[in-house]
């Protein structure tokens, strides 16, 4: 069973890393958002397999649901596309 | 997306499985069955030991009560954050009183205002179900605030912030919960002294259950209190976030382009 949950920890874990690779290269920002709450979901299923519900309940509310609203706010104060010079 | 990303990607997801493979080959992180000394003593004594807090959830009884001060300068810290971002974006008051802007969109669609409406209530349920139960069950005032303040999140984005504020929530409401919440808090970690025993001590000065149910003593109140000012101050925030531009430019002075 152990094996099972380290597997499942394994792939969530290389799952945030990718997500949050891209949440950093890509050039729209909207998207970047998007990329940055899948990755805060993958790293909520490693916080389960961890047990550690008492951070997953703060953690899913806060990167998913706030943190992201927050960015969308602060993005459509400014410009979609990141301008790289 | 471009290939040179995806490529990245792959070669930094198989860097990582390599590591790992490495890792676990040399044995660096060998499996252990014991529970650290500490670990040990929060386990025997949170619900039962001589130094108990009365409360099955470990975590809660760190938090609230065996590292009870921590918990506050965190609540503090958090208390000074929305303060900064509220004078941060202030408005004057006169560009407040004239709240409805003339051409407030109709908002999204019916199907997402009527998710919005059943999903908020059941929001609500939950956040105060982790919230009551934090002594009992993973959970606590924090979490259940951060997941109640989701709602006022759903509500401006589906409807918009002037329905919310229709509805009575406005910022100097949620501020006024807020306080109440924070002034809730010192006097339960206050109250200890009257009785001669130490800041924020639980047992014994608070009753460990009411009416036959288990309340934990001071956990469930500190548990109330934080889901009320977490709560209250992200709705805060957030009724100032979703100001219009428009009102900022006025405020600004800024010229139409």
């Amino acid at each position: 069973m152990i094996f099972l949950h380290l597997i499942v920890l394994a792939i969530s874990a290389v799952l945030g890393l990718v997500f949050a690779y891209f949440a950093i290269v890509e050039e729209d920002l909207l998207k970047a958002v998007i990329y940055s709450a899948g990755q805060a979901v993958a790293y909520a299923i490693a916080f389960y397999i961890l047990m550690a519900p008492d951070v997953l309940l703060a953690y899913i509310a806060i990167a998913v649901g706030i943190y992201t609203a927050l960015l969308i706010f602060v993005i459509s104060k400014t410009e979609r596309r990141e301008v790289i010079s | 997306m471009k290939k040179v990303h995806a490529v990245t990607a792959c070669i930094i997801v198989l860097f990582v499985i390599l590591l790992s493979f490495v890792l676990t080959s040399l044995n660096m992180a060998p499996e252990t069955e014991e529970v650290r000394t500490l670990g040990k003593f929060f386990l025997e004594n949170s619900y039962f030991g001589d130094y108990s807090a009365m409360s099955p959830e470990v975590v809660t009884s760190i938090l609230w009560d065996y590292r009870g001060l921590d918990t506050i300068y965190e609540t503090s810290v958090f208390f000074l954050a929305i303060i900064s971002s509220l004078a941060l974006f202030r408005l004057g008051n006169t560009i407040e009183s004239e709240k409805h802007s003339e051409d407030s969109g109709p908002g999204l669609s019916f199907i997402v205002k009527g998710i919005v409406k059943l999903v908020s209530v059941m929001i609500i349920a939950v956040s105060a179900s982790i919230a009551l139960h934090g002594h009992l069950t993973p959970g606590g005032g924090f979490q259940g605030g951060s997941a109640l303040a989701v709602v006022p999140l759903l509500v401006i984005v589906a409807f918009s912030k002037f329905a919310l504020e229709d509805l009575g929530f406005t910022k100097d409401r949620a501020m006024v919960v807020r306080s109440l919440s924070l002034v809730g808090i010192a006097l339960v970690a206050l109250f200890p002294l009257l009785y001669g025993a130490y800041i924020m001590q639980n047992q014994p000065i608070f009753p460990a259950r009411i009416g036959g149910q288990l309340t934990s003593g001071s956990l469930i109140l500190y548990n109330i209190f934080e889901y009320f000012a977490v709560g209250a101050g992200f709705t805060a925030v957030f009724l100032l976030l979703a100001t219009p531009e428009k009102i900022f430019k006025k405020l600004l002075g800024v010229k139409k382009e």
